[in-house]
């Protein structure tokens, strides 16, 4: 079995439970891999080893359900996303009166694209101070609304489009770096 | 059995598949650990089960307080990795006996019913 594989397999348990025990269950299925090799062909043997890795997920998944860490990830995530739109229309309607003495047409714009930013970043900073994975989340949650958005309505200018879903992601994982940096400064 | 069952909290009983970890953990006694019970039930039962499914009931039982756990050395045969070893507490045992018991009080008279079907 090639490093490549294995780490791969690592790495998808990893992300369904602590990485100690993730460790102890690859050690696990290569043990009884190398075992089953001593009778079994190659091709039978890693048919064997996929299949155990793949209702392995389903089982894990279900009790990483059941241990509430995704749930509480969803629901921070959710909830932040939630959050965030009440922020940025707080933000907007707060500054958009400021924009009117503005000649400029790009005043609203600016002011639309400053409230999604800003907001984003202090929803992204308290979903990381609860789970870092929750921004990760409200960052694909964003950019993927962002994407339906700008699909369904009316075309914007390039400029305006790609600020969106350029800014509105990397505003929610700077927030979440911000938070990060905080509490190692703070330990 | 009464005794037993008023010593466990309410809707304590085990599930089958928990009461099949835990037999297989008592039967392999200190070589418990997740490859080893995984086939243990195989071989007993002719049951396919996952590795996952086995570390997914463990850890249930665990933060249940019926079993612990302990991280042996990493040895060359697991590509270095350390193996996750299982023991069955004293809650545990009880947990064991009240479902078994249960089980056996509630079958009891109704052999001769499964045979005539």
């Amino acid at each position: 079995m090639s490093p490549s594989t294995l780490a791969l397999s690592q790495r998808i348990l990893a992300r369904l439970m602590p990485p100690a025990q993730a460790e102890a269950l690859v050690g696990d299925l290569l043990e009884e891999r190398r075992l089953r090799l001593q009778a079994g062909s190659q091709v039978s043997v890693a048919g064997w080893y996929w299949r155990q890795l793949a209702s392995s997920v389903s089982a894990l998944l279900w009790a990483s359900v059941r241990r509430g860490a995704w749930l509480i990830t969803v629901v921070t995530a959710v909830a932040s996303y939630v959050a965030a739109v009440g922020i940025q229309f707080v933000l907007w309607s707060a500054l958009s009166p400021m924009t009117s003495p503005m000649t400029s047409k790009s005043g609203p714009t600016v002011v639309g694209l400053f409230s999604f930013v800003a907001a984003l970043a202090a929803c992204g900073y308290v979903a990381a101070s609860i789970r870092l994975g929750a921004a990760r989340l409200l960052a694909f949650l964003v950019f993927a609304t962002t994407c339906a958005m700008l699909a369904i309505s009316m075309p914007a200018s390039l400029w305006y489009e790609g600020s969106l879903l350029v800014l509105g992601p990397v505003a929610t994982i700077a927030g979440a770096a911000l938070s990060g940096r905080l509490r190692r400064v703070r330990l | 059995m009464f005794y037993l069952a008023e010593q466990m909290p309410r809707g304590d009983f085990l599930g089958s598949l928990e009461q099949i970890v835990m037999l297989a953990v008592m039967r392999l006694g200190t070589n418990a650990y997740g490859m080893t019970v995984r086939r243990e039930i195989e071989e007993r039962t002719g049951r396919e089960i996952s590795i996952g499914a086995v570390y997914a009931t463990l850890e249930r039982l665990e933060a249940k307080g019926y079993v612990s756990s302990f991280t042996g050395e990493p040895t060359a045969e697991r590509g270095g990795r350390a193996k996750r070893h299982f023991e069955i507490e004293a809650a545990g045992h009880l947990a064991l006996n009240a479902s078994q018991n249960a089980l056996k009080n509630m079958s009891e008279g109704l052999s001769r019913r499964w045979k005539r079907a």
